[in-house]
């Protein structure tokens, strides 16, 4: 889950609700991507600014958010990865370090990649099957401090990880020097997982799983190693947080993907408000903001560059799904059926249109376009229908009247605190009477969530607004990660909705153990069954990104998965 | 001289105890946990729990209190980013340059321009520059730091293209490719906040210096300066202009505290990651050794800078100098 | 020839309130080497009368009219070069406050230095000869070791020395003196009226002695300038203005007097207030406050008319002159009387 990008995705103030689909973005900036392609060329210093965020961290194995995977996606050579091209093309994996793609033996519990010969890192060092190794167990080890793998099961998929991994241990004890079912010998990697997993290569996609260094430290240093070799497209050259990132291309690197400028500059202005930078973009004096144009401004711009995707301004789609959680752990909803009467009484285009022009496509459904599984449905409103949400929730929402509903929302912008106040109003309108607002600031929103004690408890939250982005390309990212109930403890939750329910859980296994179009069809169906029938969720809108790039930039290329354009495909004209 | 400069010194060093003090007071106070922000994005209880021995939050106030003194003095050390573990003293090195460049090049400027229009409304009043000056001097005075920072960077910048809109470039040249430094790029990238900067006080010290001048105009010693026989540019010159420059230097010196304020907002207008934008940042992520970081350098940036404010009045002013 | 002669000088300021006629129609002339004391109270108008003869009333706020010749060369309407080149040079100036009267951050050598160079090509070092000598002329003991003094580094006294040393220091051919006296103590005051004589023996120089101290015109003067109003109210010879004076502010001034010849025990006030120059009152300007005006008075400016005495000697009043005799000398033997019963 990347979910610095959600935040900032609704912190852009958005307004008026004209609606893009995700797909339809694809196929016009795949367009413009065909026709631009054909001039691509190499060279020149591409200037981009980043208002109103800095990255996390670019340490390859601490990052887990959007920007900060932006960058490391021009810097990191994976196993397999993503095509810089537009459109539906861009969604389609490649084997990248990999010769092929992996061969599974041993009834799919064994997997083998066979690395590419002659790839090196900027600094000249061939890269190996052991650069590939280091990164599962950086992502592993307890000497990281922020072991992100335990949080995405990779420590559960590995044979050996979770001994190596002790997460639920104390931290700061390297158990053993390697992960058992990871060898790697010259440029063979084999890995040993514990069960056949359909979603693996997918998840070789991250960019936790890049070429480092195979003697690159554990460091306990929240910014982690500022700067590394790399063996992708570009390195990085300079990193000062906060204030500046350069990246140059890698003269080693001879990849499918592009390199077309030399140097990508990135200047980070945490408290810009993007204005500047977006009349800087406007005056050709830098070449992007990549927070994207500011919603205050987006009508605007759209007007003056003719609407998205007819040239300057961009349009688009993410793999990130916005919802208000339900908190299915709480009174009162508990309730199945008070959780249907609220997906009718709250609905998504008044919320979409509080946020501005293309701010995102109504959405009432966990998966998002372009996942496999995806099927749109249409089972809840996109306005409000409050008979219905009577009708829906019969007894046991009359039962709730008086019963306290919390509504739990971040003090960061406006649009959130009138959000909420939206929600109390529909809310109150189908007679659930008790509805209490309580906000938090950014850092600290999102502990309460995470522990099970705080979110249950009596001040803890029944709609809580939240959401999810792709970690890789599989629904079982979506559907497992956020709706298996047995992951629950008592902190560092994911389920922000605490639910739980057996047989769900055991529909879900079989699903995650199938492949190819009956996985697809798998998930399909269990995404509308848990809209229909236990709508743990208030599911809002798919959300897009709003970019503006100065006149000379060519070769937009749009990666919806990271909701991030290409830098390393940009062509200065 | 020498007791001037002892007493001046225990000033500071009292100055910069109070201001270290109440920065961490306001951090103990507020509710916020240091180590569950330092643990970052994902966090258990037994990283925070060993973060906090780390930072040595355990630790009661005066004890962490004595702990950063003694790091900074023992070590010059003024510690580590809670956020993305970057030393203290490098951030700032990074910021201050920027908003030292912003506040003295401002400062200059608005000298530059409030002298000669003070003191020509002053030998002209009612004068069609005076009433000219004073609507400058109005819109200065009511018009917000922003708006104007806004304003410029939308005609200037934009509009007409004859400025850089925004960012700072490094005075000294560097030999990274794509990232623009050099004294002039320097300068022209800073005209727009510069003009911010005298926009903003330049009214203010017009009507200053218009005041001390004319007042300068009526004493005595100027009277006997003409019945001597000197030329109206002698008596500008020798008899009106350091007399009457003597206040402006003393608000010069209360008013730089005011431009560091003033810096922050201009900052932001101009995408500058000076000392304003380090400490918006790390105040809203509480971030307390960045504050503490910025706060310490800022109550010494301001202490140097009175002490020279006073040594440069007693220079101007030899009953001052003779008398301590 | 005179070395100065005004005539029926006017220096009217042009303010927000309205017009203030400071000086109405002032005449005199003075001779080389004479001494001429200016009397009046504060308001009276002897300054401004003089601050116009130097040219140094702002133009943007003042109208000036008459005639201002020195040395047979018309001071009104010259230009500022000409004025320039006179002032400092054959017109020196001292002011009543010595403490306010010298540029509290330049040091009294380049003071009097720049007196020197801007009126004359001659070398900084020559300048400060000049300078040295000067200040030693004055009698600043030490002078070489107090000329890289600040003025507050001097005692009022000694600053009101400099100020004559600057006034003095192009050997100008006339010295106006604006109260030079007046902001120090009694002592100093004697030695700086004793300065300024001996200075005038030594060079000859021509002195306007502005002062409201009838004291020091009679200790200095030749010639004697009553003022009131803006207007000269009584001029003389200085031994026939006090043997015989003929008007009654005179009278007055004479009984505020303490003195060795005429001396009066009992200091007393004239009473009343100076009149406003905004709204001078009709007829004589003193009659709001004189004891033996009568309807004449309030209605009528008296003219400037010679006495029964003197040609030289003239004045303006409407009594007759049995009149102002007779009450001259009864205002006389009362002041001699109290001095005896006092005795």
């Amino acid at each position: 889950m990347r979910r610095k990008h959600v935040l900032s995705l609704l912190m852009l103030s958005m307004g008026v609700g004209l609606l893009v689909a995700a797909m339809t973005v694809g196929v016009a900036s795949a367009r413009t991507g065909q026709h631009n392609a054909k001039t691509a060329t190499r060279g020149g210093t591409l200037q981009v600014d980043q208002s109103g965020g800095a990255f996390d961290t670019l340490d390859p194995q601490l990052s887990y958010v959007t920007n900060d995977w932006t960058v490391l996606s021009n810097t990191q050579l994976l196993l397999v990865n993503f095509p810089d091209k537009a459109g539906k093309a861009g969604t389609q994996l490649f084997p990248e370090a990999a010769t092929a793609f992996p061969t599974f033996s041993n009834n799919g519990k064994t997997v083998v990649f066979h690395l590419r010969k002659g790839m090196k890192f900027d600094n000249g060092k061939p890269v190996t099957a052991a650069n590939f190794q280091r990164a599962f167990e950086r992502v592993l080890s307890p000497s990281m401090y922020a072991q992100y793998g335990c949080f995405d099961y990779i420590d559960q998929f590995v044979v050996g990880g979770t001994k190596f991994a002790n997460c639920a241990g104390t931290t700061g004890v390297t158990t053993s020097k390697h992960i058992s079912g990871i060898s790697a010998k010259g440029l063979t990697l084999t890995i040993h997982l514990t069960k056949a997993n359909a979603t693996f290569v997918n998840i070789m996609a991250m960019q936790w799983f890049g070429a480092i260094p195979s003697n690159m430290a554990y460091t306990k240093s929240d910014s982690g190693i500022l700067v590394y070799p790399s063996a992708g497209p570009y390195y990085i050259a300079t990193n000062q947080p906060s204030t500046l990132t350069v990246l140059k291309r890698n003269k080693y690197w001879h990849g499918a993907r592009p390199a077309n400028p030399d140097t990508i500059v990135i200047h980070t202005f945490p408290n810009s408000d993007g204005e500047a930078a977006l009349l800087q973009t406007e005056a050709g004096q830098i070449d992007m903001d990549m927070t994207g144009v500011p919603s205050a401004d987006v009508a605007k711009v759209s007007s003056t560059y003719g609407g998205p995707n007819k040239g300057q301004f961009h349009v688009g789609g993410t793999s990130c799904i916005i919802w208000s959680a339900l908190n299915n752990g709480k009174a009162p909803t508990d309730n199945a059926a008070v959780r249907k009467a609220i997906n009718y009484a709250i609905s998504r285009q008044p919320i979409i249109q509080l946020a501005g022009p293309y701010s995102g496509s109504s959405a009432d459904q966990i998966l998002v376009p372009g996942m496999p599984g995806y099927s749109k449905f249409h089972v809840y409103p996109s306005y409000p229908n409050f008979s219905k949400a009577k009708s829906v929730g019969g007894s046991a929402l009359t039962a709730a009247a008086n019963t306290p509903v919390n509504i739990y929302y971040r003090t960061s912008s406006h649009l959130q605190t009138n959000i909420a106040l939206y929600e109390k109003k529909q809310l109150n309108t189908i007679g659930l009477k008790n509805v209490n607002l309580e906000a938090a600031d950014l850092t600290s929103y999102y502990g309460p969530l995470e522990t099970r004690a705080t979110a249950e408890g009596s001040n803890g939250y029944n709609l809580a607004r939240a959401g999810w982005c792709a970690d890789y390309f599989d629904p079982f990212d979506y559907i497992n990660v956020n709706f298996d109930g047995r992951t629950l403890s008592d902190t560092g939750n994911v389920d922000y909705f605490y639910f739980n329910n057996s047989s769900f859980n055991s529909q879900m296994d079989h699903a995650a153990a199938l492949g190819g179009s009956a996985r697809s069809a798998a998930y399909a169906a269990l995404d509308k069954e848990l809209m229909v029938k236990y709508a743990p969720a208030v599911p809002i809108e798919v959300a897009n990104d709003r970019f503006l790039t100065a006149k000379r930039v060519k070769n937009w290329i749009y990666s919806y998965y990271f909701g991030e354009p290409d830098f390393n495909a940009m062509v200065i004209g | 001289m020498g007791a001037f400069i002892i007493r001046r010194l225990f000033w500071a060093i009292f100055l910069f105890i109070v201001a270290t003090i109440i920065t961490y007071v306001i951090f103990f106070v507020i509710p916020s946990d240091p180590a569950t922000i330092a643990c970052g994005t994902h966090c258990t209880p037994p990283i925070i729990a060993h973060i906090r021995l780390s930072l040595h939050l355990n630790l009661p106030f005066y004890q962490q209190y004595w702990l950063f003194l003694w790091n900074m003095l023992r070590h010059g050390s003024l510690g580590y980013s809670f956020v993305n573990g970057a030393s203290v003293r490098w951030i700032i090195g990074q910021a201050a340059p920027i908003t030292g460049s912003l506040v003295a090049g401002g400062a200059v400027c608005w000298l530059a321009l409030s002298i000669p229009v003070g003191v020509i409304s002053a030998l002209r009043p009612r004068s069609i520059l005076d009433r000219a000056g004073m609507v400058f001097v109005l819109i200065g005075i009511s018009a917000p730091v922003v708006w104007i920072g806004l304003i410029l960077a939308y005609i200037f910048g934009f509009k007409l293209g004859w400025t850089p809109i925004a960012t700072y470039c490094n005075f000294f040249p560097s030999h990274q490719i794509g990232v623009c430094s050099g004294p002039a790029n320097w300068a022209y990238h800073l005209v727009l906040p510069w003009a911010t900067f005298m926009l903003l006080f330049a009214a203010l010290y017009v009507r200053l210096i218009r005041a001390n001048v004319m007042e300068t105009m009526s004493e005595d010693f100027v009277r006997t300066a003409r019945a001597k026989g000197a030329s109206s540019a002698r008596v500008l010159f020798q008899h009106v202009l350091r007399n009457s420059m003597l206040p402006v230097v003393t608000i010069l010196g209360m008013d730089i505290g005011l431009a560091l304020g003033g810096a922050v907002f201009t900052e932001t207008v101009f995408n500058l990651n000076g000392l304003g934008q380090t400490l918006i940042s790390a105040a809203s992520q509480e971030n307390l050794p960045v504050v503490v970081g910025v706060v310490v350098f800022a109550t010494v940036a301001v202490i140097i800078f009175n002490f020279l404010v006073d040594v440069a009045y007693a220079w101007l002013d030899p009953r001052i100098r003779l008398s301590t | 020839m005179a070395l100065l002669e005004v005539t029926d000088l006017v220096t009217r300021f042009r303010t927000d309130d309205g017009i203030v006629q400071a000086v109405s129609g002032v005449s005199f002339s003075l001779d080389r080497g004479q001494t001429l004391g200016v009397v009046g109270e504060s308001g009276s108008g002897k300054s401004v009368t003089f601050l116009t003869v130097m040219g140094l009333v702002d133009p943007r706020h003042a109208d000036v009219t008459g005639s201002v010749r020195f040395d047979g060369n018309e001071l009104l309407g010259a230009s500022f070069s000409t004025l320039r080149k006179i002032r400092g040079q054959r017109i020196g100036m001292i002011f009543q406050d010595p403490m306010t009267s010298l540029n509290p951050v330049k040091r009294i050598g380049w003071q009097l230095e720049e007196a020197v160079l801007i009126h004359n090509d001659v070398s900084r070092s020559e300048a400060r000869r000049r300078s040295l000598e000067v200040l030693d002329e004055v009698e600043i003991p030490r002078a070489d070791a107090r000329i890289d003094d600040y003025p507050h580094q001097f005692s009022g006294g000694m600053r009101q020395r400099v100020m004559i040393a600057m006034a003095l220091i192009n050997q100008p051919d006339l010295l106006i003196a604006d109260e030079p006296t007046t902001a120090l103590d009694v002592t100093t005051q004697a030695q700086i009226l004793r300065l300024m004589k001996k200075l005038q023996d030594e060079h000859g120089t021509a002195i306007v002695m502005i002062t409201h101290d009838l004291g020091v015109v009679a200790e200095l003067a030749d010639d004697a300038a009553v003022m009131y109003g803006g207007r000269i109210v009584e001029e003389a010879k200085v031994q026939d203005l006090f043997a015989q004076p003929e008007m009654p502010y005179t009278w007055g001034l004479l009984g505020s007097l303490p003195r060795a010849d005429i001396t009066a025990a009992r200091l007393e006030q004239i009473p009343g207030q100076p009149p406003s120059l905004l709204r001078p009152p009709n007829g004589c300007a003193f009659n709001p406050r004189c004891a033996y005006a009568f309807d004449r008075c309030r209605a009528e400016l008296p003219e400037l008319r010679p006495s029964p005495t003197s040609g030289e000697h003239r004045f303006r009043c409407h009594l007759d002159d049995a009149d102002r005799l007779r009450i001259w000398t009864a205002k006389k033997a009362e002041l001699t009387s109290t001095e005896g019963t006092a005795a």
